[in-house]
Formats: C-alpha cells, structure tokens, sequence
C-alpha cells in the first residue's frame, strides 16, 4: 500500500494556483490604463 | 524605441497567453489527480512533480532570458531590452516562490524534513538572493540608463548561476533527484507519468510566456512615464 499523504500534494497543488492567480491578478491590475 | 502602442499589444497577447496557461494548469490538475497512477514508495506526494520541476525549469528559463537580454542591452543599448530583462526576472522570482514551496511540502513526508541545507536547495536559495538584489539595485537608481545598464551587468553575471545549479545534482553529495526525464537514460516513467510531466512543462512555459508578455508592457510603460516626467 502506496503511504497515505495526499494532503502534502493538495497543499502543494493549492499554493502553486494560488501563487499564479495572485501574479496573474497582479499584472493585470498594473496593466491596467 | 519605446512604443506606447507596443506596450498594449503586449499587454493585451500576455493577458490572453496567461489565461490559456492558467487553463492549462486546471488541465494539468485534472490529469494529474485522475489520470496518473499512484507512485507505490512515495505515494500521492509523488504528483507534485508535475508541479515542482516545470516550475524550476521556468524560473531557470527566466533568468537565462534576463541574462541575454541583459548581454544585448550591454551591446545594443535598446530600452526595451532592459524592459524585457526586467520583467523576466520578476517572472523568475514568482517562479522560484513556487519552487521552494513546493519543494519542502514533497520533502516532508519523503525525506522527514522541510528543508535541508544540501547543494541543490542551497544554491537555488542563493540564486533567488541574487535576483533579490538585481531587485534592490535597480529600485535604489533613478536614472534609466544608468539602472539599466548596472542591472544588466547583475544580470548577465547571474546567468552563470543557472548552469552550475543544474550541475549541483551531480558536482556534488547532493539529496536533491536527479534528472529522470532529461538524463543519460530513457525515461523509465509510464506513459501516463510521462505524458503529465511534459504537459506541466508546456504549462509553465505559456504561464512564463504570458506573464513576461504583460510585465514587459508594463515596463515600457512605465519607461516612458519616467521619461515623460524627466523632460
């Protein structure tokens, strides 16, 4: 049986979108005219 | 040189890019989590290597970009390549945020530890330090040219680091994976595995692509503001 730790890849997974949705809001606030 | 219109246009295409590669990064989600099989030593934990390596390969392609655009503005001395250097490091920095968070949440329940002073993970920290400081110079110069030109001797002095802390794996003890992918072997992953894996790269290529698209435009607009008030 493979060890149980699927909260360390939701975690994981969780940071990565939230640190990309917060450039991606980012850059499109300071792109704005 | 500066075009404001320019700078739109690449606002505009960046803005577009940087949604397809956040689609794709749902995308790349889905695929991991359905269709990839469970690594039996490591467990679930194992996925964040679609995340991790494509992420670090980002912020390596980023600052290589910096430095090149950094060795062409030392030559050219075009604005805009200072703007793009720029804007490729801001990307890198991003990039390598991800990288050293991700890293620790995979080595705790792998090697027991969040963090281990061994050579990968050191050197990727002093890189990050590195382009900290191209940061802390460029905000301390006002001058455009003169910041641009500073910055861009940082810049190509850093590209050095890139290569020698994908080297640090082998040059030395270190804990840190090698290569399974891009090594002396065939990759030995399933097909499923493999086809995650290259999808996570493609993903933060166009997120890299996208995101330096909208930063450089914003760059030059700024560029020409500070211009605008000079005269």
């Amino acid at each position: 049986m493979p060890p149980d730790n699927g909260q360390y890849m939701v975690s994981a997974y969780v940071v990565v979108a939230v640190v990309v949705l917060l450039y991606t809001a980012s850059l499109w606030r300071r792109g704005r005219r | 040189m500066l075009d404001a219109a320019a700078a739109d246009r690449a606002i505009t295409r960046g803005r577009i890019v940087t949604l397809l590669g956040v689609a794709a990064l749902a995308g790349l989600y889905v695929m991991a989590v359905l269709y990839t099989p469970t690594e039996r030593f490591q467990g679930l934990v194992q996925k964040i290597f679609y995340v991790h390596p494509p992420a670090a390969y980002a912020m390596q392609l980023a600052f290589v970009m910096t430095g090149i655009a950094s060795a062409l503005y030392l030559w050219l001395r075009d604005a805009r390549l200072d703007a793009f250097a720029e804007a490729s490091a801001e990307v890198g920095m991003w990039m390598g945020a991800i990288v050293v968070i991700t890293g620790p949440i995979w080595g705790r329940p792998v090697w027991g530890t969040w963090w281990e002073w061994e050579p990968r993970l050191t050197f990727t920290v002093i890189e990050l330090l590195v382009f900290a400081g191209y940061f802390a110079l460029r905000s301390a110069m006002r001058e455009p040219a003169e910041r641009a030109k500073f910055a861009a001797v940082v810049g190509v002095t850093a590209l050095v680091l890139v290569p020698f802390n994908h080297l640090t794996v082998y040059l030395f003890a270190s804990q840190h994976p090698t290569p399974v992918v891009v090594g002396t072997k065939k990759p030995e992953l399933p097909p499923e595995m493999l086809r995650a894996f290259l999808t996570g790269f493609a993903t933060f290529t166009v997120l890299y692509l996208g995101f330096a698209m909208q930063r450089y435009g914003i760059g030059v607009r700024r560029l020409l503001e500070e211009t605008a008030d000079a005269a």
